[in-house]
């Protein structure tokens, strides 16, 4: 966006000129901003407005259905759903985006050095990546919590773990391309020439040009990670009761969706327009680094 | 102009692009007209507009242009306000476009044949049966073979000369009254350009086609166009036939965009003084947008907008003062004197080195037993066309590829093949410059850390004494401080080239290898990059190997040169010796093909087409190719190494005497043309 700036004429307002921006950026892009706006501003400050604590029994009569004191209805246990969806907002929000980070910072660091040293290095890690790929990914993440073991089952570390162990291949993947084109370039042939380590021409050369893609993907997989994190609790292979993790949440009241559909439909509601507000956001953030962001010169 | 009704009429054309929320104005009212048979040339540096107007002239209209006036008038009807359909029956039928580059114009999953019936097909020219005949004769007028192999072949068979003869003949399949080529040339080797520079002219006189070419050459335009039009910054700032305008330029910027043509032959002959500066859209003034860079400006051309007038009937200028500007004479190029350290060990030595390609066995032999030795503080060129192995060379001496035989030596030590088992000093010693400026800088890294680097590399220096050291770097190479801080975007090709010549000089090194480095740039740029390595050739006297295919820069820069044809060395020795008789064949079609303004070129001295090198066969490399191939001998003997005057050695079955007589042969030699 640069060229932009630059050619926007200087009398104009830092105001207007960010209006212009703006202006500029797809729909998609607007509208999941503003939804996941929302959802940050719940995650930060629910647990001060929060009407009941997320683990507070008797906040009303349970299974008593959806009401303007308990808009998500209130479960088998007496807990205000509602409530328990705001205090577990912060939760589902950090775990998939600390997931999702840890596994582009493997991912890209592996795939980068892969994609830049190629030769038996390249060989082997792909082969085992792509042997991680080919594992759909929710068996692959029962598989790494279950010889986790049982004592460190329920920790949100190992979801985090989990998470990015799932999305390091794919991400990888998406990195050694990247750094396959850019090692052509010649200011990598130069830094080689000049004797560079591969970890720094990695990090000096090939990230900093990559930043792109690699925020593109980061934003993809970040979109789908509270998916991910929800499923895991669903099964039983996430967080612990009585954490207000949305997934399990959905599991724990699913046995009575035929008596208060709204217990269930709630959870489900927050982590659908958190996914779709992600997309949309990523979507259009491809869309506008796709538009500015080029791989080295064209 | 004359009374007849032109061709091709464009009037007052303005286009302008969007840009950010605007619309930047490239093209500024220009006017100009192509008669019927007329080869109009439209030259300027990179930028100024031309390439707009040709794909005006095809009607061609980009959702982000917009002709904001002005018209277009091909043959009485207005192109600008044509409705698609009708620009569809018009354009490939009676207005032909040939690219610049035909690698990528030509479908490469298509064979040429059907590609060619394609065109004719489209126009309703000729059914498919009919079409074949309609190939072959346009096959044949382009100096290809018509035969149905050949029109069998897919376009990656065929050569970057021979695949823009395709598009050449498939921009003639209709017969179009208007051919606008852009750039067609650029991307070729000398020799081939010369050669479709030569069927061009020869198209021209035998089927009367009118054409636009559009190029940054001037001194190639002189050769076949009758008319030039020179733009700067959108503006049309000058139109005259071509004699005139070498002889007598009027507007400041024709002078100057002549005087920075390299030259082959003797640089005493420059009129006025090259072109400083660069063309920066962001900042012109209202008036003449040259006035930034003219040698006359006054505060009246800042001001004021100059208007293309008619100076007398065939010729236009746009500045007011054109009656009163005389060229200033061009600074002589100061005396070098280079004190050379006399050493007995060169800084670099190549011994019978080869290079292969490939599977073992039936390897490609890139480069085959070449030898040479750079002195300390010498300019060393390496001239041939593409494939020849120059850059293979390069990359052999600087361990990217390592060789398959031979020894390299810096200042008397063997140096490790591949650069990772070099030692950390042998790398610093010897720096590489690329060719191309927009990738050899990291488009992520400021300017100052790009610098930077080497120094913190290989010197381990801190901050604060690297960024000195940047700033002396940047003074070496006449850049502002304020450089450090910006990004290779906001830079133009030469400045990011001065860049990569900073870097390359701050690790200090005893060789520069510089690859094609000024191939990229405009001829203006080219100018100043040239005289910033001679000033660099003196104040550090480092050696420098010098590949390039424009003799003309070689013959300005080099101490010594070296002709390379298929990876073997057809002539070695000091630079007036190389460029003077007798030569080698080769070096004698390289010499020849090169465009000097004003030489008419006689028939391109090549009959025999253009044969591959035969490598790795027994007799010469050239053979096959050669114009005064002497026998069965050049086939079957490799030719012997032949001891000419001033320490200069070439390779040929001829003797000195018969190559020095054909070299002065009159029908070898050009004739300049009456003016």
């Amino acid at each position: 966006m640069s060229l932009d700036h630059a050619a926007t004429p200087s009398h104009q307002s830092a105001l207007s000129r960010y209006r212009l921006l703006w202006s500029q950026t797809p729909q998609s892009f607007r509208i999941g901003l503003v939804i996941l706006l929302a959802h940050l501003i719940v995650a930060v400050t629910g647990p001060f407005w929060a009407p009941y604590g997320f683990s507070q029994m008797g906040t009303g009569i349970p299974l008593s259905g959806a009401s303007w004191g308990h808009p998500f209805g209130v479960d088998q246990l007496g807990r205000d759903v509602f409530s328990r969806v705001v205090h577990g907002s912060h939760i589902v929000i950090l775990l998939s985006l600390s997931g999702t980070a840890l596994g582009l910072v493997v991912g890209a660091v592996l795939g980068l050095l892969s994609g830049y040293l190629g030769g038996w290095f390249d060989n082997l890690l792909q082969r085992f990546l792509e042997a991680l790929i080919s594992i759909p990914f929710l068996v692959l993440a029962l598989i790494a919590i279950a010889s986790a073991g049982p004592e460190l089952s329920g920790n949100p570390i190992l979801v985090v773990l989990v998470v990015a162990l799932v999305y390091a291949p794919r991400i990888a993947r998406m990195a050694r391309a990247a750094a396959m084109d850019i090692a052509t370039r010649d200011y990598v042939t130069v830094a080689r020439l000049r004797g560079e380590s591969a970890w720094s021409v990695m990090r000096r050369e090939l990230l900093p040009n990559a930043t792109g893609v690699l925020l593109v993907e980061f934003a993809l997989r970040a979109g789908y990670a509270p998916v991910l994190v929800g499923s895991l609790g669903f099964l039983g292979f996430g967080l612990r009761p009585p954490t207000p993790e949305w997934g399990l949440m959905i599991s724990e009241n699913r046995a009575l969706i035929i008596i208060t559909p709204i217990t269930v439909l709630g959870p489900g509601l927050a982590l659908a327009s958190l996914v779709v507000g992600l997309n949309l956001f990523t979507e259009g953030l491809a869309r506008i680094l796709g538009r500015t962001v080029r791989l080295g010169a064209q | 102009m004359t009374g007849a009704t032109p061709l091709l009429e464009v009037r007052d054309l303005t286009v302008a692009y969007r840009q950010g929320g605007g619309w930047a104005c490239a093209v500024d009212q220009v006017s100009f007209s192509v008669q019927a048979g007329e080869v109009f040339g439209l030259v300027g540096e990179s930028g100024c507009g031309k390439s707009t107007v040709s794909l005006q002239l095809l009607g061609y209209r980009h959702p982000s242009t917009k002709v904001q006036q002005g018209d277009v008038i091909f043959k009485g009807r207005s192109l600008v306000g044509m409705s698609r359909p009708e620009l569809d029956a018009l354009r490939g039928d009676r207005i032909a476009f040939v690219p610049q580059n035909p690698t990528t114009a030509l479908n490469p999953g298509i064979r040429i044949g059907d590609q060619l019936v394609e065109t004719t097909a489209a126009h309703g020219r000729a059914e498919r049966a009919q079409g074949a005949a309609v190939i072959t004769e346009v096959l044949k007028l382009v100096g290809l073979p018509a035969d149905p192999a050949f029109q069998r072949r897919y376009p990656h068979q065929l050569s970057g000369g021979q695949q823009q003869r395709v598009c050449i003949a498939m921009a003639l399949a209709c017969d179009p009254d208007l051919l606008v080529l852009d750039e067609p040339t650029t991307g070729l080797d000398v020799t081939t350009q010369e050669q479709i520079v030569g069927l061009l002219a020869d198209l021209r006189r035998r089927i009367g086609v009118a054409m636009l070419y559009v190029t940054h050459d001037l001194a190639l335009l002189s050769q076949i166009a009758d008319c030039i039009g020179v733009m700067y910054a959108g503006r049309m700032v000058e139109i005259a036939p071509t004699h005139e305008i070498f002889q007598r330029p009027r507007h400041p910027y024709t002078q100057g965009l002549i005087a920075s043509i390299p030259l082959i032959e003797e640089q005493s002959a420059r009129k006025s003084r090259p072109l400083r500066g660069l063309l920066r859209r962001r900042d012109l003034p209202t008036g003449c947008p040259f006035t930034p860079r003219c040698d006359y400006a006054q505060a009246r051309c800042a001001a004021e907008r100059q208007e293309l007038k008619a100076i007398d009937d065939s010729r236009a200028v746009a500045c007011w003062r054109w009656r009163e500007i005389a060229p200033i004479p061009a600074e002589p190029p100061a005396a070098l004197a280079v004190t050379r350290p006399a050493v007995a060990v060169p800084a670099l030595s190549v011994d019978r080195v080869d290079v292969l390609y490939g599977a073992k066995g039936r390897g490609f032999r890139a480069v085959n037993g070449v030898s040479f030795d750079i002195e300390e503080g010498e300019v060393f060129a390496l001239v041939g066309e593409s494939g020849s192995g120059k850059s293979t060379l390069a990359r052999a001496i600087s361990g990217l590829v390592a060789p398959d035989g031979g020894a390299i030596k810096l200042r008397g030590e063997a140096l490790a093949p591949a650069v990772g088992d070099r030692s950390r000093d042998q790398r610093r010693l010897i720096q590489y410059i690329f060719q191309n400026p927009d990738a050899s800088l990291n488009p992520r890294a400021r300017i100052g850390e790009t610098i930077a680097r080497p120094l913190v590399h290989f010197f381990g220096m801190d901050g604060r004494r690297a960024r000195t050291m940047v700033a002396d770097a940047l003074h070496d190479v006449r850049l502002d401080l304020s450089y450090q801080e910006r990004y290779p975007d906001q830079l133009s090709g030469g400045e990011r080239q001065r860049v990569a010549i900073a870097r390359a000089l701050v690790a200090k090194p005893a060789l520069l290898l510089c690859d094609e480095i000024l191939s990229a740039l405009d001829v203006s740029v080219q100018a100043s990059i040239l005289a910033l390595l001679q000033q660099l050739k003196s104040e550090h006297g480092i050696a420098m190997l010098f590949i390039s295919h424009d003799l003309a820069v070689v013959r300005m820069l080099a101490d010594r040169v070296c002709v390379l044809y298929g990876g073997e060395v057809m002539e070695i020795g000091p630079r007036e010796a190389v460029f003077a008789p007798p030569y080698h064949p080769y070096t004698y079609s390289l010499l020849h093909a090169v465009p000097v303004p004003l030489r008419r070129p006689d028939k391109p001295i090549q009959s025999r087409g253009l044969a591959e090198p035969k490598r790795g066969g027994a007799g010469c490399v050239y053979a096959g190719r050669c114009p005064w191939q002497l026998g069965e001998i050049c086939e079957t003997e490799r030719p012997p190494w032949r001891e000419a005057h001033a320490g200069t050695r070439l390779r040929c079955h001829h003797t000195l005497e018969d190559l020095n007589a054909r070299a002065v042969s009159p029908s070898a030699r050009n004739k300049e043309i009456a003016v």
